[in-house]
């Protein structure tokens, strides 16, 4: 070994080791470098060879019908809103999302200071293609933080949804295309946040949906996955 | 299904197809696909999930909430892109480093811990992640230094951060970065070495 410091972060991040400032930064990198977070899904490719060597251990038979039991036919699922397709992205990508919406020093490992409690993060998959749109959840600010969109034509409006398990969506207030929107929540929407939970972006007419649900083709949308 | 459950553990690819089909129909919501998409990965995952949780009961309720997510997002499963297994076990890991880190839990499995995972080449009935990526992966691995590649498959294994590293094998920080990221150097070299 000659090199005294490979760089080896996106390999790092993938095997999960990297926390605080470090973790951020490779983080960052997956944001701003596409090369870079290729990399880091090369080496996720790689390590999961290593799935095949994990112990098998037989889980108590409650839990299969506890997980049965969890998807009971009596809960309305997605069907409602049959025009969304998920697209989960990789988790990197998802939380590199965090970086555009915190500034770095807040990343560091959780403090008890009174600051943003950051548990879930969506990536907004724009339906047709391009960049993600980074949102988070602040659990200790009751809100959810959303980047700039600019989805939509001029004279219509970006509406956020949540569409929590039951697959009904319920308006999270307009956005603005030009900037960060911050979208304080009632204490009936923060019931609806898990990480079971879509968030949505539909194209309305200037003001809102006139009807209370999506009325325009959906922009965007992403699965809230818990950091 | 044409390929049953049972069946599929007598070859990697049946397994794999079976285990493919079972996650897509799941993504259809298809709730016995579901339940053998269950039955064929459940031991797997909760293998993953007591690992690195370290307790029986945080681990039932990781992957009870590991097979939700797996419910609500089969339908974002790409076949063609993923192993199915990988797939599936990637979600159950993050998820219980997810509740690790929440938690503040600290591993109750030491370093040494890592060394009773076996490390040759997977036999054939219980490869269903095949091909030659494995055997790659394997020789290369074998490759490293013992120390370097101890560290790199405990932080696999057990989910933990460099820092839970160094605290486990009582080396510094800085030695455990220094281990991991020369073997992660060397692995790469070999990996891309044709």
């Amino acid at each position: 070994m000659t090199e005294p410091d490979p760089d080896m972060a996106a390999a790092e991040l993938a095997l999960g080791v990297l926390e605080g400032e470090d973790r951020a930064d490779a983080l960052r990198r997956v944001l701003a470098d596409p090369a870079f977070a290729r990399e880091v899904d090369r080496w996720r490719d790689h390590f999961a060879v290593l799935f095949d060597h994990w112990p098998e251990a037989a889980p108590p038979p409650r839990v299969e019908r506890r997980v049965m039991k969890g998807i009971a036919p009596d809960r309305v699922t997605g069907r409602f809103w049959p025009g969304i397709a998920i697209t989960v992205s990789a988790v990197a990508a998802v939380l590199a999302g965090v970086i555009i919406l915190r500034p770095p020093s807040a990343i560091s490992p959780p403090s008890e200071a009174a600051g943003p409690v950051i548990t879930l993060v969506a990536n907004l998959a724009p339906t047709r293609g391009g960049a993600a749109i980074p949102a988070i959840y602040d659990a200790r600010r009751q809100e959810i933080r959303v980047g700039a969109a600019a989805l939509v034509e001029p004279g219509r409006a970006e509406e956020l949804w949540i569409i929590p398990a039951d697959g009904v969506p319920r308006s999270l207030g307009l956005l603005s295309a030009s900037s960060r929107t911050t979208v304080r929540l009632t204490p009936a929407h923060r019931a609806l946040i898990d990480a079971t939970a879509k968030l949505a972006l539909s194209s309305e007419p200037a003001g809102g949906s006139p009807t209370g649900r999506p009325t325009g083709p959906i922009l965007a949308s992403g699965q809230f996955i818990s950091i | 299904m044409g390929t049953s459950g049972d069946q599929s553990r007598s070859g990697s690819e049946g397994a794999r197809l079976a285990l493919t089909e079972a996650l897509v129909a799941t993504g259809d919501e298809d709730r016995l696909a579901f339940q053998r998409v269950y039955r064929m990965t459940s031991a797997k995952l909760f293998g993953i999930c007591i690992r690195i949780c370290g307790d029986a009961q945080a681990a039932e309720d990781v992957l009870h909430e590991v097979y939700l997510t797996i419910w609500k997002r089969a339908g974002s499963f790409q076949p063609g892109r993923a192993s199915p297994i990988s797939w599936l076990a990637t979600i159950a890991r993050n998820r219980a480093i997810d509740w690790r880190r929440a938690n503040g839990a600290r591993a109750t499995t030491p370093l040494a811990m890592a060394d009773n995972i076996p490390d040759g080449s997977p036999a054939a009935d219980e490869a269903m992640i095949a091909g030659e990526a494995d055997r790659r992966l394997h020789l290369c691995l074998d490759s490293l230094d013992a120390e370097h590649r101890n560290a790199i498959r405990t932080a696999f294994f057990n989910g933990v951060t460099y820092r839970e590293l160094a605290e486990q094998s009582a080396v510094p920080l800085g030695t455990m970065k220094s281990w991991v990221r020369r073997g992660l150097a060397r692995l790469k070299r070999c990996l891309e070495d044709d």
